[in-house]
């Protein structure tokens, strides 16, 4: 499995505008975000952003894996795959671990943006913390994605990612803090995935461990996509 | 015995078309064996049977003694299957090392690269490739692992002549190792040149299975044609050797596995005009074997397999 773990990294990490837009955008959002028109005039608002940013490019590298398991659908690779001895549930997990590894980039340059260029200071137990949870915190969203890649066409895949991605950002509060959103929409963030996700980062910029409840909402989601995954790869194994 | 495919029967969506309707196949250790028929025939499906890609929906299969999905998951078979294409962003060398890399004897890397022919682009990205260099790849993903049985379904289409002629060297240098090989194809040349056994296939029955030769004979080994001049076509099947009769027009054609007793009752009868005798090939057999009104009965020795 560990071979097809490095094969499959390797194909992402070689995908040059997947790297470039999947780790720049997020980047280029947070400077925008926190140093246009006067920006950081709310106290801590370039280390809220930071996270929430990188909450939000590691939601999106972490769904990518979507169009790229339902690409290899398409190409008949998985069907090879399946005609060699790799089991299918070693198929899916590794492909899951690779996706999860990619999603580092992502979150480091977001970070790396927040200190070097807008001087978030933490500690050195935040920082490696912080990295830890973002990437820990992706997997819901990984599997969410290979959900979506075992049921969907590429297009189809793509499209609604970024329906997932846009809808989960702004009602989770990645983008913009909840507080200016209406008040039915701000109690409703504060369940969704994506919001409970940044709120692993969030506390540890403040300094305290996640609450009970935003870690059981999150392994809830987990199951949740976790289950849609397995019924979506079940579903596809019997055409693909 | 290396493969034993009992009875398959399988259905599609709604159950309307059988794909694969009862096929009776075994296949001993180290033979090569040409699976031939039409497009739409049922050789895909027999072969995703054979991989445990689909289940029977009646009937087993048995590879190398145990299920399908069993013998792919020890590393008893490697595969080509039909419509793969090439993966992104990895090297030749990369996809077979790590195809290798899951089966527990696989051969080493640089021999299934040269085995396959591949050796010369092994460090170029498999989606730069030109469509037969792929082909040739998608053959060495199949032996990589160095399976007893490959698996390769219609592993020349679209490919020219050249790159068939040197994809069938390759084939036939690893069938020489001892492995099985079990191919499909729709060119009833590469059955004949390539494989020891020809296992013929329509509508998803097996209806003749033998050597070339045997096959041909099964259709009759001559044919015998004549000119009518306006006299009776009836009883013509009754004359020695004849196995089929086709009248078209004023012109009688005589499928015999004896052409000499055939022309010698002909001669006595006094009905040789325009008198032609040649020897049946392989595309005449196919063609009488899987017409749509099949006219030959074919022998019961040869469509039953030797279990």
């Amino acid at each position: 499995m560990t071979r097809y773990i490095v094969l499959e990294i390797r194909r992402t990490l070689r995908d040059g505008s997947f790297l470039i837009f999947g780790t720049g955008m997020p980047v280029m959002m947070y400077l925008l975000f926190t140093n246009i028109g006067g920006g950081g005039g709310v106290d801590g608002w370039k280390t809220a952003s930071m996270v929430g940013i990188a909450a939000y490019g590691a939601l999106s590298s972490a769904m990518s894996i979507g169009t790229g398991v339902a690409s290899d659908k398409q190409l008949g690779w998985l069907e090879q795959l399946r005609v060699t001895p790799l089991a299918p549930s070693r198929a899916v997990v590794g492909r899951a671990i690779s996706g999860s590894v990619t999603v580092l980039p992502t979150i480091l340059t977001v970070l790396l943006a927040g200190g070097l260029v807008n001087g978030v200071r933490l500690d050195v137990w935040q920082w490696i913390t912080l990295v830890l949870l973002l990437w820990i915190g992706a997997l819901p969203f990984t599997l969410l994605g290979l959900g979506n890649g075992y049921r969907l066409t590429p297009q189809s895949t793509g499209v609604v990612n970024v329906a997932c991605l846009m809808g989960f950002a702004i009602v989770g509060g990645l983008w913009f803090p909840l507080e200016l959103l209406p008040g039915w929409l701000r109690s409703i963030g504060r369940f969704t995935p994506a919001n409970r996700f940044a709120d692993l980062g969030w506390a540890t910029t403040e300094g305290h461990a996640p609450g009970t409840g935003t870690i059981a909402v999150l392994c809830g989601w987990l199951l949740l996509f976790g289950a849609y995954a397995v019924i979506s790869y079940r579903r596809s194994a019997r055409t693909v | 015995m290396v493969l034993t495919g009992a009875v398959k029967t399988f259905g599609r969506a709604g159950g309307v078309v059988r794909a694969v309707d009862g096929i009776d196949l075994s296949i001993g250790r180290g033979e090569t064996v040409a699976l031939l028929g039409r497009n739409g025939a049922g050789k895909s499906t027999t072969i995703r049977l054979l991989l445990g890609l689909d289940r029977p929906d009646s009937g087993t299969v048995r590879v190398l003694g145990r299920t399908a999905e069993r013998a792919v998951l020890d590393g008893l078979v490697g595969a080509m299957l039909q419509d793969g294409r090439p993966i992104q962003r990895v090297t030749v060398r990369e996809l077979i090392a790590f195809v290798a890399s899951t089966y527990p004897r696989p051969m080493p890397v640089a021999e299934a690269l040269a085995l396959a022919g591949v050796s010369a682009y092994a460090n170029r990205r498999i989606d730069k490739l030109s469509g037969g260099q792929t082909q040739r790849v998608r053959f060495a993903v199949a032996l990589a692992g160095n399976p007893e049985l490959i698996v390769l379904d219609e592993p020349t289409a679209a490919l020219d002549v050249e790159a068939r002629r040197t994809f069938w060297e390759s084939m036939r240098a690893y069938a020489r190792r001892g492995n099985t090989v079990l191919f499909s194809t729709h060119y009833l040349e590469e059955a004949d040149e390539n494989a020891d056994r020809i296992v013929v296939v329509d509508r998803g029955r097996i209806v003749a299975d033998g050597s070339g030769d045997a096959i041909r004979g099964s259709a009759g080994s001559s044919l015998v044609s004549f000119d009518l001049a306006g006299g009776p076509a009836e009883g013509l099947e009754l004359l020695p050797g004849v196995i089929a009769v086709e009248v078209s027009g004023d012109r009688a054609l005589l499928r015999t596995d004896d052409s000499d007793a055939t022309v010698r009752e002909l001669a006595r009868l006094d009905a040789i005009r325009g008198l032609q005798v040649s020897r049946a090939t392989l595309e005449d057999a196919f063609l009488a074997l899987t017409a749509p009104a099949a006219a030959v009965p074919v022998p019961a020795s040869e469509t039953e397999t030797v279990r």
